[in-house]
């Protein structure tokens, strides 16, 4: 009988957690939907039908299987969702990952993406500085998940080089990152997203339609697929 | 009783536990019932292994067929499960879980009602605690932190990653003594039961 209980209640655990799992993944916080940073974002902020938002840290892989795949397939992407569907496509940069403590690059590297949304070319250095970390590490298997070999910490230069192949005044934006001048904005983006990430990043609210997390396998073919399953669920979501 | 004793005897536990489990899985039925419940439960794990990702696609408002994808895409996360360290202890505790429901069968259908009640709330534990662990709660594919959330709102997150860890070896630990013990009753139950055959036949 004592067994039978012991059972019982185990059940019972089982379905606390789940229905805790099912409450939060139904009841998200309600999102701030006015633009952060408009740099960050593609898409016409004044006519757009649909506002998609996407919380990431640069030094989070899942964040960044997602964004290569968007890279790799660029045109089409913009072409098929952005315009065709008229979205605003908004990226919320945080270093949630420097305030849990699990890489110290987020910080500069989060620094670094509000610098060059300073001079109005966030995308263009997002898009070089994800090239630049694949290239260097994640194709190599380090930094691809938890329990994969770590990034080492990087020096601010490595986020500063980057920036040569952007369209960038580099002097200024050495000194930006070098100086930390983005750093109250980059602090209270992530003091902001902390609210509406209970599952860390990436986080996409696109509308209505809420997920966390990013499987992928950095192969950005099949990645792709994925990210058009969630731009659809966005879209169809009601 | 020395310590040495104590060691030595659950050494010899754990040996017959071992003979049990071969016992057991040495015939047919139980090894074609364990390798499917080793699959079944590696597909669960493989859908919740992202957090409640695919959940929410279910949710969503996308269209049947894209739904019946998302469920038929768990099969390409299952083969991709082999080739990291995580989703390879993703594999191990889908195998370890199958391999205790088939002892737990195996017992259960030999009338031990009291050790598959007492390897079914063991086990039980070891398979919630490792279902929970799953994913990574920095990445946001835990299924942990949204638990957590629930009561620790903004620290859910460091929190989640921790304590997934704990939970992580508890459960493997758990299930691994879950085998060895159940092991233990049906290498005695598959022993008894041989005898009886035996002495039937020379009757």
């Amino acid at each position: 009988m004592q067994k039978a209980i012991r059972i019982a209640a185990l059940v019972a655990v089982i379905g606390l957690l789940v229905g805790l799992v099912i409450y939060n993944t139904l009841n998200p916080a309600p999102p701030d939907m006015g633009v952060w940073n408009a740099a960050m974002s593609k898409g016409d902020a004044k006519t757009a039908k649909h506002h998609f938002i996407m919380y990431t840290d640069i030094f989070c892989p899942y964040c960044d299987k997602f964004s290569n795949a968007v890279a790799a397939n660029l045109e089409k992407w913009e072409h098929d969702y952005i315009e065709r569907e008229n979205i605003l496509f908004e990226i919320r940069v945080t270093d949630v990952n420097y305030v849990n403590g699990h890489s110290n690059n987020s910080r500069p590297a989060g620094i670094a993406a509000y610098c060059a949304a300073k001079q109005d070319n966030f995308w263009d250095y997002y898009y070089a500085l994800l090239a630049k970390m694949f290239e260097d590490y994640h194709s190599k298997g380090i930094g691809v998940d938890k329990y994969s070999q770590r990034i080492p910490d990087l020096d601010k230069s490595y986020f500063i080089n980057v920036a040569k192949g952007v369209k960038l005044d580099r002097g200024s934006f050495k000194q930006c990152v070098e100086n930390e001048e983005t750093a109250k904005e980059l602090d209270k983006n992530t003091t902001r997203a902390q609210n509406y990430i209970n599952g860390g990043v990436p986080r996409f609210v696109f509308d209505k339609f809420t997920y966390d997390g990013f499987a992928g396998t950095w192969d950005t073919t099949s990645d792709y697929e994925q990210v058009k399953t969630l731009m659809n669920a966005g879209l169809s979501t009601k | 009783m020395g310590i040495r004793k104590v060691a030595e005897t659950l050494l010899d536990r754990a040996k017959l536990g071992l003979f049990g489990f071969g016992k057991v899985f040495s015939r047919p039925k139980y090894a074609i019932f364990g390798i499917f419940c080793v699959i079944l439960i590696a597909y669960i794990l493989s859908f919740w292994q992202n957090g409640s990702g695919n959940w929410q696609l279910l949710c969503s408002g996308l269209p049947f067929s894209s739904k019946l994808e998302v469920l038929g895409r768990v099969f390409v996360t299952m083969g991709d499960n082999f080739t990291s360290l995580w989703g390879i202890s993703i594999i191990l505790l889908a195998l370890l879980q199958g391999i205790v429901i088939t002892q737990l069968v195996f017992t259960w259908r030999h009338r031990e009602k009291n050790a598959t009640l007492d390897g079914a709330s063991t086990g039980g534990i070891g398979a919630i605690l490792g279902f929970i662990a799953l994913g990574c709660p920095s990445c946001g594919i835990g299924l942990l932190t949204p638990i957590l959330s629930a009561v620790a709102g903004a620290s859910a997150v460091a929190m989640a990653e921790t304590i997934s860890q704990i939970f992580t070896i508890i459960a493997f630990g758990l299930l691994i003594f879950t085998i060895l013990r159940l092991g233990y009753i049906d290498y005695v139950l598959a022993s008894v039961n041989n005898r009886k055959e035996k002495h039937a036949k020379s009757n």
